[in-house]
């Protein structure tokens, strides 16, 4: 909690609340205490003292009320040995400064000729429009719910030029903001400088100038109130709600322009009530751990160029583009279409050139949002026919993001690609390939526009998760080379933490119903340690699938409760099988071959089955045409195993699935293995001599017997006895 | 998008009529054209003078042989679809996909699924599909073909050939692949059609869209392997095939 702001906020408020009472005593004095108080055209009370206290104010005298509770409120000012001023102090004071703020409001509008236009807009020269009537308020305040306009810029001060004010207010505009202006510093305000500027302004054009005092602040905070008590459902005095709804549902924040007095400070302390921060252009210290706000409370000094992306980041706010800014037409339809050779103008990356793509988390403070850069040719600057290099670079950052998103981000580049009318996309990290329409290159289609469509739709679809976003094409065969083996560096870091994937570290697994066309209650159950047993679907597969077709035979299953660990049962899994299944299988297990094994379709690429007298499992690979030890060629012992039934002691696998740390784990995994066709054994020998290691099991590999030492169970006794294989003083099977 | 489907049993000069009508195709109608061999003994390229790249069965293959190493962190899906767009022969008249040899033994489920998607979304950007089909229909079946606009079933003008054709018109009933019209056309007719060939197509409830005459220049180009795209305007075969094609007006 900074001290200098706490103590100035109070002492700012302190000076409110005794202006307030003596404005008050004196209107009273003058005009006598029945005088109507109200701000014209409102069906409402005053909107903080009603909002927040469930005061309804009609008269001058009705004003003591609230003076009353400004008063209560007001903490002593911090003397100068306290060092830690406490936050609810400074939150108390900014209360207090709002109570006092509406009191001299009111008063105003008891004065002829009216101290605001009662116009939406400026006019005849004159600017200050103060508090919004109903009129305004049901056709903005709607904007505030819907997300039409997330919120508000309260700009109190001014700019240290007219065109710094101008930029400001233009880059607020461009992200839906309100621009709600108030409080000049030594008789300069924001609105000024932009009417000095011919500037249109008014409630139309989201650029309201409320009042030149600081106390018209509060017209930027009555009107969120009432947007809480029409829109948000809260009723009048219920505090809590009103302050909370502002704080998740109305991007609101306070900018501080130039220098700041006790009574801005004040003013900003009222606003941290809502949630709303303060961003400030001069450094009046900071007020950084979150609490009331989303976020840090007051950050400054922020230089001007970076104030309103600041401001946005601080409050949490989520910028949407709806619509993606290119020449051609955008949409999912376009997806999927190719561009022919014929119709080509320009062709990026692919078989004939490097390229690659590649999206990585940043610091805030690295990334401008909505930076495109453009290395090397444009399009316009290349003949037709040529073919051209391509690093597409994005640089994200986001107070949500983590390294584990980037690949998923990246890969969704593909499908925003493709959604332009006259760009094809195909790949991804070092293997893509981009073609642009001679049609879409006419239309004025450039290779920046990539970047504006990432830009856009990564807002869009990430919003949760990323703040900023800024996109560099590279186009130069010297940039891209320089850049390919970073990316190369961090695709392999990722494919090493996705090998590292455990079916523990994820919530969902992915059913696959695929085949359920000629084995109807068969259901696969796809972990990230069990592919599908086709050998041919893994669990990102599975994910991929489902967000490519939300409704296909891959849905996300939510794991919930285990029901055992060990074996591999949990309780979400178990009702999606039961369901999935036609009520036929109760209980599935993931990792055992004896209890409720998973069943088949018939798709599996091997089979493992229990041969009894060896305490351990034969495992055969579907193209092998002889005998098994089990006494049943591939072919018979598919027909025990296929069709969705669950026979204890046979499973249908893919071949990875051996490799899994996994693999039968409830019965102690690979180590069971005794049999192996002799292809399979050796397709598979890296992974048994690992897990041989793990397992402290040296020479399983030779351990395992083969067609070529053993045809009946028998034999492979014989062998395994002789080999001392592990599975002889392991627990029994049964 | 139209599709045409040309089908019949080998040795009937089926490719050679595919050839053809694509030439007229992109002569006369588009040059948007996506002509598909789906005769797993891949010739069509040759007839159209172009060189193949890869076929879907052998992209097929590799992906299920690297299940465990995918490039790049790709899903199957991106993978499939990358190779086979890549693969694309692209050339000035007509662009070239061939399917190559049928599965062999495994699941292919999953993959041809995924072509499925991949070769459907694919023709949906051409004025015209062709496709040369094998006799036994694998990839009607198998559905990788979507709803057929004109079907031509090819036959030599016997009534054993006719009595195939009509299999393989029955078959395709079965099969519920949508077909607008069916037509029978007669190649390598030297000489007037018998009265036993005009009576097994009434049998087989066809209607004969066109005959198409034994041409001794194609047969010529044929053995000494020049494409038949390259067949002058006035070969006998090129004409009736022309004549035909405008008449149908696809």
């Amino acid at each position: 909690m900074s001290r200098i702001i706490a103590t100035r906020a109070i002492r700012g408020a302190h000076k409110l609340v005794a202006r307030a009472e003596r404005e008050l005593a004196a209107a009273i004095a003058e005009m006598g205490p029945d005088t109507r108080v109200e701000f014209p055209n409102t069906g409402y009370y005053l909107p903080i003292s009603h909002g927040i206290l469930g005061l309804r104010i009609e008269t001058l005298g009705g004003l003591r009320d609230l003076l009353a509770e400004a008063k209560e409120l007001l903490p002593p000012v911090p003397s100068d040995n306290l060092w830690l001023p406490y936050l609810g102090n400074t939150l108390d004071a900014g209360m207090a400064t709002l109570f006092a703020d509406e009191i001299i409001e009111a008063i105003k509008y008891t004065r002829t000729p009216l101290p605001y236009l009662p116009e939406t807009h400026p006019k005849d020269g004159r600017l200050w429009l103060g508090a919004a009537n109903d009129v305004i308020m049901r056709e903005r305040g709607i904007e505030f719910v819907d997300n039409t306009a997330p919120g508000f810029a309260a700009c109190v001060g001014y700019c240290p030029t007219n065109e710094i004010a101008v930029r400001i207010a233009r880059e607020l505009q461009e992200k839906n903001l309100y621009v709600f202006m108030s409080a000049a510093t030594d008789g300069k305000s924001m609105a000024q400088q932009l009417a000095e500027e011919g500037i249109e302004m008014g409630w139309e054009t989201r650029l309201v100038p409320f009042g030149d005092d600081v106390t018209a602040t509060i017209h930027a905070l009555g009107f969120s109130t009432r947007v809480a008590l029409s829109f948000g459902g809260a009723q009048p005095g219920d505090y809590q709600r009103v302050l909370r709804y502002n704080k998740n549902r109305v991007f609101a924040f306070v900018l501080a322009l130039g220098p700041v007095d006790d009574e801005k400070h004040a003013q900003a302390a009222g606003a941290i009530n809502y949630g709303f921060p303060t961003i400030a252009d001069t450094d009046i210290d900071n007020i950084l751990p979150t609490g009331i706000c989303t976020y840090e409370h007051v950050v400054s000094p922020v230089p001007h160029d970076r104030i309103v992306s600041k401001a946005i980041e601080v409050r949490g706010l989520k910028i949407s583009v709806t619509k993606v800014p290119i020449p051609v037409p955008f949409g999912p339809a376009f997806q999927g279409e190719r561009i022919r050779k014929e119709d080509m103008y320009v062709e990026l990356a692919g078989t004939e050139k490097h390229g690659f793509e590649y999206l990585t988390g940043k610091g805030s403070d690295e990334v401008e949002d909505g930076k495109i850069e453009v290395v090397g040719p444009e399009i316009d600057e290349v003949t037709e026919g040529s073919q051209l290099p391509l690093a597409l670079w994005v640089e994200v950052a986001g107070r949500q993001m983590q390294p584990d998103f980037e690949p998923i981000l990246e890969r969704r580049l593909h499908d925003f690609m493709n959604m332009a009318h006259g760009v094809f996309h195909m790949g991804q990290r070092d293997i893509n390939w981009v073609r642009v329409s001679k049609e879409a290159k006419d239309q004025g289609f450039r290779f920046r526009h990539f970047g504006s469509i990432i830009h856009a739709k990564i807002h869009g679809e990430f919003g949760k998760i990323v703040d900023k976003v800024q996109v560099k094409i590279y186009t130069r065969e010297k940039e891209v080379m320089d850049l390919i083996e970073t990316a190369r560096k961090v695709y392999r870091q990722r494919d090493e933490r996705l090998a590292g994937l455990t079916d523990e570290a994820v919530e969902t697994f992915y059913s696959c119903t695929l085949c359920q066309s000629f084995a109807p209650n068969h259901v696969c159950v796809i972990t990230p340690e069990r592919s599908g047993l086709c050998g041919a679907y893994n669990w990102l597969d599975g994910k991929a699938a489902h967000q490519i077709n939300p409704t296909g035979p891959n849905q996300p299953i939510l794991k919930a409760q285990a029901v055992d660990a060990i074996r591999g049962q949990w309780q979400g899994i178990n009702e999606f099988v039961f369901n999935a299944s036609h009520k036929t299988l109760q209980v599935f297990s993931a990792y055992s071959i004896i209890d409720n094994p998973m069943t088949s379709c018939g798709c599996f690429e091997c089979i493992s089955c229990v041969l009894p007298s060896t305490n351990g499992i034969m495992t055969v690979y579907r193209n092998f045409p002889g005998m098994t030890p089990s006494g049943m060629k591939f072919s018979t012992l598919a027909g025990t195993v296929g069709g969705g039934l669950q026979t204890p002691g046979f499973i249908g696998h893919s071949k990875r699935y051996v490799a899994s740390s996994k693999f039968i784990s409830a019965e102690g995994g690979a180590k069971r293995v005794v049999w192996m066709n002799r292809e399979l054994k050796e397709e598979l020998e890296p992974d048994l001599r690992k897990i041989g290691r793990r397992e402290g099991v040296e020479n399983l590999f030779e351990m395992i017997a083969d067609e070529t030492v053993a045809v009946t169970e028998e034999e492979v006794l014989a062998h395994i006895t002789k080999m001392n294989h592990p599975a002889l003083s392991m627990p029994p099977l049964f | 998008m139209k599709t045409i489907a040309i089908a019949g049993k080998g040795g009937t000069g089926k490719s050679t009529t595919a050839a053809l009508i694509i030439r007229w195709l992109s002569e006369r109608k588009s040059r948007s054209i996506l002509a598909v061999d789906a005769d797993s003994n891949v010739n069509l390229n040759d007839l159209l003078g172009v060189r193949l790249k890869e076929t879907v069965g052998a992209i097929r293959e590799e992906m299920r042989n690297r299940i465990a190493d995918l490039p790049g962190g790709m899903t199957k899906q991106q993978f499939l679809e990358y190779k086979i767009q890549t693969s694309l022969v692209e050339g000035p008249h007509f662009d070239l996909i061939a399917m190559g040899r049928p599965e062999g033994p495994g699941c292919y489920c999953y993959a041809n699924n995924l072509l499925q998607d991949i070769l459907g979304t694919l023709a949906g950007n051409y004025d015209y599909v062709v496709i040369d089909n094998e006799a036994g229909m694998e990839h009607l079946s198998r559905r990788t073909s979507q709803a057929i606009d004109y079907l031509l079933i090819v036959s030599d003008a016997t009534a054993r050939g006719i009595a195939t054709a009509g299999k393989i018109s029955r078959l395709l009933r079965e099969l519920e692949t949508r077909v607008g019209q069916r037509y029978l056309i007669l190649n390598r007719v030297a000489g007037p059609v018998s009265n036993t060939v005009e009576a097994a197509i009434h049998e087989e409830e066809f209607s004969l869209l066109a005959t198409i005459p034994e041409d001794d220049t194609l047969l010529k180009m044929d053995r000494e392997g020049i494409p038949i795209w390259s067949v002058a305007a006035s070969s006998p075969a090129r004409l009736a095939v022309d004549r035909m094609m405008d008449s149908l007006d696809p």
